[in-house]
């Protein structure tokens, strides 16, 4: 009661109202830029909707993972707060730790959703129980997109909370061989 | 109070009901929570680094913590933005499909008064059901690409231009603390040696933040 009080209040002071209505007017605005586009290829549009059906969390490091490759490392190249040897090592180092966390980012999320997917059965008689413990009570089917986008989300929070410790267990170790790995390679090809 | 069973049960209904519909809010929000596990992680590691002494886990503490909320923040307000504009374009009819356009035709929605403007949005027109599958197929598909392309540029430009900014800063401010000089003395911390700059990054797990 008190609490909504404070935000009836808050809401009907002239400073609130004076930030929504900049915050519309810059939204407006940045809509305004935007040209009106219908799309009508078949083609195009089928590609936006299986992108939104198909495009989970693993999917998205692996695109991140891939793009990092291709940006990184030159922001790294051209940074010249440093000496052009401690430029080169922290160059491999940025390559190793993109692909280490790619790798794992991307297994461990791809096999935690694929975990959920098993524990989210709809019940039924023969479907034992512990294989619905991640199961909403208010899913009516497990085929809809909303389902498998429900199970996308959780695998993804479970997989997040496992890579707490696999960021140390398996990435640290991993970049450090990876950027000692490439680091020797690059004295080699020196020689 | 609520038992544990309780409270799971509605923790699930709830990520049904939020993200179930809106994949690219999904994507947008894990994506969040990634960066905050993966600092609490790297924070973590220099709590309990027996390497680290008591007046360096003083200043890399801190240090770890403003990283992180750069990660963080610029994450956060970037990718929602792309998400936020992509959803809005779809919402407000500017971006649409043929058969979105047919509809909204047939339904009367007139160009100038309506398309493009804040206040106006498909979801909320009385014959929404009819086009409904077809309308939200596609604003999820928008919205992924969109997340997806604001999650590139901030992980991938933003975040690292800020973070060698401010790496670089908090260098020169530690050399001042060092030598007792003011910072706007410092010149850029130049010439960094091999040896220096292998037991700076080995003193954590990181040089910068390991992405989850």
């Amino acid at each position: 009661m008190a609490l909504s009080g404070i935000r009836t209040y808050i809401m009907n002071t002239p400073l609130y109202k004076g930030a929504v209505s900049a915050y519309r007017g810059a939204k407006q605005k940045g809509l305004d830029v935007v040209p009106e586009s219908v799309y009508s290829n078949e083609k195009i549009i089928k590609g936006i909707k299986t992108t939104g059906e198909k495009i989970s969390s693993a999917e998205q490091r692996l695109i991140l993972g891939a793009s990092a490759l291709m940006s990184q490392p030159f922001i790294d190249a051209s940074n010249k707060n440093v000496d052009e040897k401690t430029r080169k090592v922290s160059v491999a180092r940025t390559i190793a730790k993109i692909i280490a966390g790619t790798f794992t980012g991307y297994f461990i999320r791809k096999g935690c959703i694929k975990g959920i997917k098993a524990l989210s059965q709809m019940p039924g008689k023969d479907v034992p129980k512990w294989k619905t413990i991640f199961t909403p009570k208010n899913a009516k089917d497990n085929t809809s997109d909303a389902f498998l986008q429900y199970r996308n989300a959780i695998g993804t929070v479970v997989a997040l909370v496992v890579m707490m410790f696999t960021n140390f267990l398996i990435d640290a170790p991993l970049t450090k061989f990876l950027t000692n790995t490439f680091i020797k390679h690059g004295e080699d090809d020196k020689k | 109070m609520k038992s544990p069973a309780h409270l799971f049960s509605d923790f699930k209904n709830v990520m049904y009901k939020k993200y179930g519909e809106n994949p690219g809010q999904m994507l947008v929000h894990t994506g969040v929570l990634g960066w905050i596990l993966s600092s609490l992680a790297q924070v973590t590691a220099v709590v309990f680094n027996d390497k680290i002494s008591p007046e360096q886990k003083t200043f890399l503490i801190p240090q770890e913590a403003a990283d992180a909320f750069v990660n963080i923040v610029s994450f956060y307000v970037i990718t929602s933005s792309f998400k936020n504009l992509a959803s809005k374009l779809v919402s407000t009819g500017k971006l649409t499909t043929k058969p979105i356009k047919e509809f909204l035709t047939k339904q009367g929605v007139n160009s100038s008064e309506h398309i493009g403007k804040i206040g106006f949005n498909i979801e909320n027109m009385a014959n929404f059901q009819d086009i409904k599958s077809d309308y939200k197929a596609f604003k999820n598909g928008v919205d992924v690409v969109a997340s997806t392309a604001g999650s590139i540029i901030s992980c991938n430009i933003v975040t690292p231009i800020l973070r060698n900014e401010y790496a670089s800063k908090q260098q020169k401010k530690a050399i001042a603390k060092m030598h007792g000089t003011d910072t706007s003395e410092l010149k850029s911390p130049r010439g960094i040696s091999m040896d220096t700059y292998i037991k700076l990054s080995s003193s954590k797990y990181s040089s910068g933040s390991l992405k989850v």
